[in-house]
């Protein structure tokens, strides 16, 4: 179309402020995973092609942005080895994007960069899907359609220019949301992620080392959160499972081998059901409530009474448990278990082993030599820190008899040292302890923060047995977390840090609000989908009526709109409104009133016309010159006017007949 | 021109019979609507966007697409609803020479309140005019046509569209209002012939007004306004009142005849006449037109222009 | 009066049946001179030769019992003619203004368009500010004070046409045209009225008249309508079959002789009837047709009254 090029060529100058910040709104939350030196390039082109615009100087040559674009792609070749991929793949896409700024010709270019920049925004899903993010993104998106809309027309102020943008995405709401629901999901990948995909994630780990559970305490990250069938439990009963720690080589504990048959479980105590939301982990620990019963297909319980999942959490999932709080495991132990939660490297820690000989040969229950033991945490000046000192190579000795100073997984894991030596099966659990309810939506909240290693311990008689060691030197962290089992001056994780009552519900009403925005929006993939559908009473394998179902939806809605836009016309009054309706009447006794036929003159031809009905449609045209054209009278007369006028129409109506 | 296949094809599918010389209002029936080529790459890009979010399982990612489709579907009636209930009324077109711009006014008003922005009219694929906004009042639409030949210039097809809001649809109108233009010769400006003998007649009355001639005695019927009071102040006392008199001027008067042009073909000759029409009418001369088939009398005046000129146009109709 | 309009609407009423009985068969035209006199306004009178226009005007003055005077224009008439001369008399050394036939209630202008365009003028800066300045005195003129002015044709011989400025000071123009058959007969029966048209009784006095007036310009006019009014305005202002629209002064002047129509007709409010009734009337002379150089015809403006849509 060559019209449609003689328009576009021309691109405003006053039109680029309007892009500008439509380009920087899409690339600012860029700049949290970009490498420096981009967001430094990009920030310092915003603002090149932002003196361009005020000074409405000429663009640069052609040469010098091909230098630029060439100079990025050297750039993230080094920065990320490659031209492809995904992270690589957004870098370039911002570079472009930023540089198209500067070779701004024509109205079409301009549209080109907007859409590009829809895309943009895209990306910025793959690091975050918040509802701030999703806010801001709103915030991008209002800004693009208000550029593209200035773009097409420079006849608004700037204000009407935002507001009808926003009006164009208001009325586009309730599609949106249709789709949303109706649209069919499908389950990705559709193709291999790319394996930058899965990146590392602060978390629960499988090697635990003095010190590695303390780096996550600080963290304030939410790890899982979880609803309760009925109520909450005592935090004492709140051990959330992770993976079992069998295997030490004298300075970290590791999980054994896999295997060793299954666990066999007497549960005591009626189970308590409830639902877990956990994050993505990228890990397949569940994380279920010490020790469950039931849970979905997609886990298996492993012999160390943890809970595994077939695949790694990658996203977030809602999942359903039951647990039993008072159970006897293992009574009679697996072939090989008790051997294995034995051993100890030779060598290693002498002093503590030969604390744990010298109670073995003293104490002949080994109830009582667990009883022993945490008797020497109580006794001994030992303290609950996240700061614990720099321990050598033989931690657990310089632990337990110089510093006396650590975390859980030092107590938990000397503690299960002493046991082994003194000839106690032993060994370390990791996983969570505790968690936060949150007043506002009833979810319990356990943080990364809440993050805890135990230990546990086999007797003749009730199978393996949770001790906790920190609950001996700190009760508080077990009773009312860490925070409070922390003495003062120790560094806190930042969200457990706030303690002032108005700070602590204004957290737990973002938290809450997150959390909803994660069940209901971000949770609603193709299996919720299908639930809600199957809700509905629609079968979700029913594709056709699903289609029908989605077409109808869209439709109706687009036409609601349309219909809704077009009939903004000025309202009629109600006296010409029942005239309207008269001069109906009449058109089906094929008397058509011209637009600009005066009432008297219908009348007359109705006279000639229909005769008979003349003495009715006489009545309807006084009344209706009256209410209408008549001097202004108070309400009430207005009223009577309209119902004698209404009453006229319808004898008018009547009439017709005869 | 440019006026490529495509065009012409559309121009076919498209075609409608004349509207008339009334008012038009475009209705449902009269709107087209098309994705424009930005509101193609606009699709494509959603689609891209939902392969990765399907993809990535990016819940976000997904209402992201959804919203800038549902977008795009409300642009798509917004861009509708921007034509929708216009009214085109045809007025009247002045007069132009050949080879000058002839501008078509038609009246646009929007039936309702809301605001219509961003509309373009062009004819055979060429932009005459962007009106960014139409005023509720209504406004007129000058379109240029550039004009060739004299006689009737009849308005071409014109379309009237709309990449409002986001240009991502494009709606149009096609718009056949029946206007035409009269198109007087081109004025060739060659010196004028010798004038017509007098023929004693002085012309009209209002001609006595113009030139100062001199004083004549005051009587009763003469207005007190054309007394010379500071004249008749300085006179002694037996004499009357002064008036100021006027005489009208005389002016040459032409009779402009087809065999005195240059000897050259029917459109020269007519230019030539133009341009004398024009020099004597700009002099104020009283001047005539003497053509094969037609004679017009010696007069001035706006009027007798636009009569000669007319008759210059239509050549050889309009001998009546 | 506006408590108790009744016996005004009645004798008007008489003056229009009276009125009538001079007139044959014009009742519609009749009617439509006697609103455009209550609405304040002049009147031009546009016929051939011999249709009656001067026994309308003097029956009309007869009936309403104003004062009447008749100037018959010709194109050596001054303006002087018209309003008057002062003259110097020597004896007392100053002058003595004669005031000439235009200060009368009712004038009847007499084929205005054969005097020059300077004469012409003359009486319609009379008639637009109801005074006559001359000498730089300034006399105002009698009031009611009314202008019937009558025309033929512009394209007879030997007339000034009035220059459209002038005609916009009419209210109204009316053309009498050919009486119809049984009239005619019945004029042919009985003879020329015109003399018994002086003779007639009057119904009113002339002091009624500004009661009169007022009263009908009080007619209801609601938002709807003036909203009409607006429309029609509009309309002339961008149809094609018009040079240029109507001036706000001619949507004025369309209302306030719609008021007194339909004051006339016994209504308390204007209705869109009463808008059409006087619009023809009123848009004929101020409206230059785009085809041709005369002035809209009857017809150009009945299809624009059809096609603008009452709102």
């Amino acid at each position: 179309m060559k019209k449609g090029r003689a328009t576009d060529t021309v691109l405003e100058h006053a039109a680029l402020p309007w892009l500008q910040a439509a380009v920087l709104a899409c690339l600012l939350p860029h700049a949290l995973h970009l490498p420096l030196w981009l967001s430094l390039g990009v920030a310092s082109t915003l603002a090149w092609s932002l003196n361009l615009a005020l000074r409405q100087g000429s663009l640069p040559p052609r040469w010098l942005l091909l230098l630029a674009v060439l100079a990025a792609c050297g750039g993230i070749v080094l920065e990320y080895r490659s031209l492809f991929g995904r992270e690589p793949g957004v870098a370039m896409l911002v570079a472009m994007a930023t540089l198209k700024l500067l070779e701004l010709r024509s109205r079409r270019d301009a549209l080109l960069l907007l859409i590009l920049a829809c895309f943009l925004l895209l990306t910025h899903f793959f690091h975050s899907q918040n509802l701030p993010t999703a806010l801001w993104l709103l915030f991008a998106v209002w800004l693009i359609v208000a550029a593209m809309l200035r773009l097409q027309t420079s006849a608004l102020p700037p204000r009407a220019m935002l507001h009808t943008a926003a009006r164009l995405g208001m009325q586009a709401m309730p599609l949106t949301l249709v789709l949303f629901l109706l649209f069919p999901r499908i389950s990705g990948p559709l193709w291999g992620l790319p394996h930058d995909a899965q990146r590392a994630r602060s978390g629960l780990s499988e090697h635990v080392a003095p010190g590695s559970i303390a780096d996550l305490a600080l963290s304030g990250d939410i790890a899982f959160r979880v609803r309760f069938a009925a109520g909450v439990p005592a935090r004492n009963f709140l051990y959330w499972r992770g993976p079992v720690l069998e295997h030490f080589d004298g300075s970290a504990w590791t999980p054994a081998r896999p295997g060793g048959g299954k666990p066999r479980l007497e549960t005591t105590a009626p189970a308590i059901a409830y639902e877990t939301t956990l994050e993505p982990s990228r890990q397949r620990w569940l994380l279920a409530l010490d020790a469950p019963t039931s849970w979905p297909a997609t886990a298996r319980l492993d012999a160390g009474l943890s809970l595994v999942a077939r695949e790694p959490l990658h996203e977030r999932q809602r999942l359903s448990f039951s647990s039993s709080l008072d159970y006897r495991y293992n009574r009679d132990p697996n072939p090989g278990e008790l051997q294995r939660n034995l051993r100890l490297p030779p060598g290693s820690n002498p002093r503590s082993q030969a604390l744990g000989r010298q109670w073995r040969d003293e104490i002949a229950d080994p109830q009582a030599r667990v009883e022993r033991a945490l008797k020497l945490f109580t006794q001994a000046p030992f303290a609950y820190t996240l700061q614990p000192p720099l321990l050598g190579p033989q931690a657990i000795d310089e632990f337990l008899f110089e510093q006396q100073r650590g975390f859980c997984e030092h107590y938990a894991a000397a503690f299960a040292l002493l046991m082994r030596a003194a000839g106690v099966p032993a060994r370390v659990v990791t996983g969570y302890q505790g968690g936060e309810l949150n007043a506002v939506d009833g979810y319990l909240v356990i943080r990364q923060s809440d993050a805890h290693a135990w230990s546990e311990v086999w007797l003749a008689g009730q199978g393996w047995r949770r001790v906790d060691p920190t609950a001996a030197v700190a009760p508080e962290r077990i009773e009312l977390g860490l925070v409070a089992a922390l003495p003062a001056g120790e560094p806190l994780p930042l969200l457990a840090a706030m303690r002032a009552g108005w700070l602590l519900e204004l957290r737990d009403r973002w938290d809450a609000l997150n959390n909803a925005w994660n069940q209901r929006v971000l949770g609603f993939n193709a299996e919720r989908q299908r639930e809600w559908l199957a809700g509905l009473g629609l079968n979700p394998g029913d594709w056709r009526r699903w289609a029908l179902f989605l077409g109808a939806g869209t439709s109706g809605l687009l036409a609601l709109l349309a219909l809704w836009l077009l009939q903004q016309r000025p309202r009629r009054d109600p006296w010409r409104k029942e005239w309207d309706k008269a001069l109906r009447i009449l058109a089906r006794r094929e008397v058509n009133c011209a637009p600009g036929e005066a009432p008297l003159q219908l009348l007359a031809r109705v006279e000639s016309r229909i005769p008979n009905l003349a003495p009715d449609f006489a009545r309807v045209v006084n009344t209706y010159l009256r209410a209408r054209y008549g001097p202004a009278a108070g309400e009430v007369e207005r009223q009577v006017a309209l119902r004698e006028l209404r009453a006229a129409v319808a004898q008018l109506d009547k009439g017709r007949w005869f | 021109m440019g006026f490529s296949t495509v065009d012409r094809v559309k121009t076919a599918f498209f075609r409608r019979h004349s509207d008339g010389g009334g008012p038009i209002l475009l209705d449902r029936r009269r709107i087209y609507l098309l994705p424009t080529a930005a509101g193609l790459l606009y699709a494509v890009m959603l689609l891209t966007m939902l392969l990765a979010a399907i993809n990535y399982n990016l819940a976000l990612g997904h209402l992201l697409v959804f919203l800038l489709l549902a977008l795009g579907l409300n642009t798509m009636l917004h861009s509708f609803r921007n034509l929708h209930r216009l009214r085109l009324t045809p007025g009247r077109c002045a007069p132009a020479f050949a080879g000058e711009s002839v501008h078509f006014p038609l009246w646009i008003e929007a039936d309702d309140d809301e605001p219509r922005l961003a509309l373009e009219v062009s004819s055979a694929g060429q932009l005459l005019l962007r009106l960014e906004q139409c005023p509720t009042g209504g406004d007129w639409l000058m379109l240029p046509i550039g004009s060739q030949v004299r006689g009737w210039l009849p308005l071409p097809r014109l379309k009237l569209g709309s990449r409002y809001p986001l240009g991502l649809f494009i709606a149009w109108s096609n718009l056949q209002p029946e206007m035409r233009a009269l198109i007087y010769p081109a004025p060739r400006h060659t010196p004028l012939p010798p004038p017509r003998e007098n023929t004693g007649e002085q012309g009209s009355g209002d001609d006595g007004l113009d030139d100062f001639a001199g004083f004549r005695d005051r009587q009763p019927a003469d207005s007190p306004r054309h007394v010379a009071w500071r004249a008749s102040s300085r006179q002694v006392d037996e004499r009357p009142l002064l008036v100021k008199q006027f005489a009208g001027g005389s002016h040459p008067e032409y009779l402009f005849d087809w065999n005195d042009c240059l000897p050259a073909d029917d459109e020269t000759r007519l230019s030539q006449l133009c341009g004398w029409v024009l020099a004597a009418d700009a002099a104020g001369n009283r001047y005539g037109l003497r053509l094969p088939n037609r004679i017009i009398d010696c007069d001035r005046g706006s009027e007798h222009r636009q009569r000669c000129l007319e008759a210059l146009a239509l050549y050889p109709a309009g001998s009546a | 009066m506006p408590g108790n309009p009744a016996p005004s609407i009645a004798s008007l009423n008489t003056v229009l049946a009276r009125a009538s009985e001079v007139i044959l068969g014009k009742e519609r035209e009749l009617r439509l001179a006697l609103s455009c006199l209550l609405a304040g306004g002049h009147l031009l009178l546009e016929d051939l030769p011999g249709m009656g226009k001067t026994t309308l005007a003097q029956t009309l003055a007869s009936l309403l019992g104003l004062d009447y005077a008749r100037i018959q224009f010709t194109s050596d008439l001054l303006p002087a003619d018209i309003t008057g001369v002062s003259i110097f008399e020597r004896e007392h050394g100053e002058f003595r203004f004669v005031p000439g036939p235009v200060f009368t209630q009712l004038l009847l202008a007499d084929e205005i368009n054969r005097a020059t365009p300077k004469t012409q003028s003359a009486l319609l800066e009379a008639m637009e500010e109801g005074q006559v300045t001359s000498e730089g005195m300034t006399r105002p003129l009698p009031r009611p004070f009314f202008v019937i002015a009558t025309q033929n044709p512009s394209h007879q011989i030997g007339t000034f046409p009035l220059p459209e400025s002038q005609l916009d000071r009419f209210l109204m123009r009316l053309s009498l045209g050919y009486p119809d058959p049984a009239a005619e007969r019945a004029l042919l029966a009985a003879g020329s009225r015109r003399a018994g048209a002086r003779a007639l009784p009057a119904v009113l006095h002339a002091t009624d008249l500004p009661a009169l007036q007022e009263a009908a310009a009080a007619t209801h006019a609601a938002a709807p309508l003036i909203e009409y009014v607006q429309a029609l305005l509009a309309a002339t202002r961008h149809h094609p079959a018009f040079m240029h629209g109507l001036s706000p002064r001619a949507g004025l002047a369309l209302l306030a002789a719609a008021r007194a129509w339909a004051w006339l007709a016994g209504r308390e409010m204007v209705i869109p009837d009463d808008i059409q009734a006087v619009f023809p009337a009123l848009a004929g002379h101020r409206l230059r047709s785009a085809q041709g150089s005369g002035f809209a015809s009857q017809e150009e403006l009945a299809a624009l009254l059809r096609t603008v849509p009452i709102p």
